[in-house]
């Protein structure tokens, strides 16, 4: 009776959403990936074997259609900072989705969304760690 | 008070000179440069060229000292973070937000905004609110919605049909003002009988005025 929600939405088919599209429907999970625009889906790799639909992620009633309410993980790639901290919060605070992810070019914005327990990805952050990594150079931090 | 406007073109412009006007301080946000200069050049005021959805150009903008911010930008997500930061970071007393589909107003108010604003959205609930009873024409209300002004098309199926006015049981604060039978003007009494295809136009409270146009049209069928 009380099946565990399996679907995985990924709003935005960019480079990152596809690529965890594939890798994640590969893995056997149950991926829906969105995108405002049919072009944006040739980006996705062979091995994806999910649904793909056009439509605005930040819309709640085409949320619904999509059976959000059965989603346990959500990840917010659009290439838009500002609609990836609206998307992210509608997950969030009123589908209340177990494990949203927004994926954020700008670390300034991550004040926003600190209190909403939505966790962020920093493209920007990761490669100054992987250049610490390579270099062998340590940045301090600033505090 | 201290305004804020972030985004817009030809509604900021209005909202610039009507506050202005009223002699408020304004400040504008906009990342459209041609717009600043038209705005730099026109008013007096601070433009500050940039995104207003980061939060050093909210900052540039003075915005911890304002009373209110607009959020003008065509789009409805900019719009959002552009009025979380005002109301979590900056503390801003007002925050209007406007969006340009509607089905935002409720999204965005259960994320936490306060005011929130669409063109279409207001034109909707207006529609919901005159179309309740079919023919009426047009509503007015005055006095902050203490007054409501209706206009009203009666049938020959309606229940007021050919009754005297003092035979019609009325709610209290209600008065027919004026009837309007073809092209004339008759200032009613209680002797004026109501015929078919007269205009009435009705003065009461919203409270009453249902109670009136139920009494008028017949449907107190339950």
């Amino acid at each position: 009776m009380f099946q565990k929600p399996k679907n995985i939405i990924i709003a935005g088919c960019g480079r990152l959403g596809s690529s965890l599209a594939g890798k994640l429907s590969q893995l056997g999970y149950h991926v829906i990936i969105i995108d405002k625009s049919e072009e944006a889906f040739r980006k996705l790799p062979d091995t994806f074997s999910g649904y793909q639909v056009v439509g605005d992620a930040a819309n709640t009633e085409f949320l619904e259609r999509i059976d959000i309410k059965n989603c346990f993980l959500f990840i917010a790639t659009t290439n838009s900072d500002n609609a990836n901290c609206l998307i992210s919060q509608i997950a969030k605070n009123i589908y209340k989705v177990e494990k949203v992810y927004a994926r954020l070019d700008d670390a300034e914005k991550q004040i926003l969304i600190e209190d909403s327990e939505v966790e962020a990805i920093y493209p920007s952050l990761l490669s100054i760690e992987k250049f610490e990594k390579l270099s062998g150079i340590t940045f301090k931090e600033d505090f | 008070m201290k305004i804020v406007i972030a985004g817009g073109h030809s509604q900021a412009e209005f909202l610039i000179s009507l506050f202005l006007n009223k002699k408020h301080k304004l400040t504008v946000i906009n990342d459209d440069v041609p717009f600043c200069e038209l705005i730099s050049s026109t008013y007096k005021i601070p433009v500050i060229n940039g995104d207003p959805s980061k939060e050093y150009i909210l900052s540039e903008a003075g915005i911890d000292k304002a009373d209110v911010l607009i959020a003008l930008t065509p789009k409805d997500e900019d719009n959002f973070v552009i009025c979380q930061y005002a109301t979590k970071i900056f503390q801003v007393k007002r925050v209007i937000c406007t969006v340009s589909n509607p089905s935002r107003v409720e999204v965005f108010k259960k994320l936490g905004l306060t005011n929130v604003l669409s063109a279409t959205y207001m034109v909707a609930k207006y529609i919901e609110q005159t179309s309740t009873i079919e023919n009426l024409v047009n509503t007015l209300s005055l006095e902050d919605e203490k007054v409501l002004l209706s206009e009203i098309l009666i049938e020959e199926t309606d229940t007021c049909i050919n009754k005297k006015l003092l035979n019609i049981p009325l709610p209290k604060s209600t008065i027919i003002s004026c009837i309007i039978r073809t092209d004339n003007i008759i200032i009613p009494n209680g002797q004026t009988v109501i015929s078919a295809e007269d205009k009435l136009l009705i003065i009461s409270t919203p409270e009453n005025m249902p109670k009136a146009l139920n009494v008028l049209k017949g449907r107190e069928k339950k």
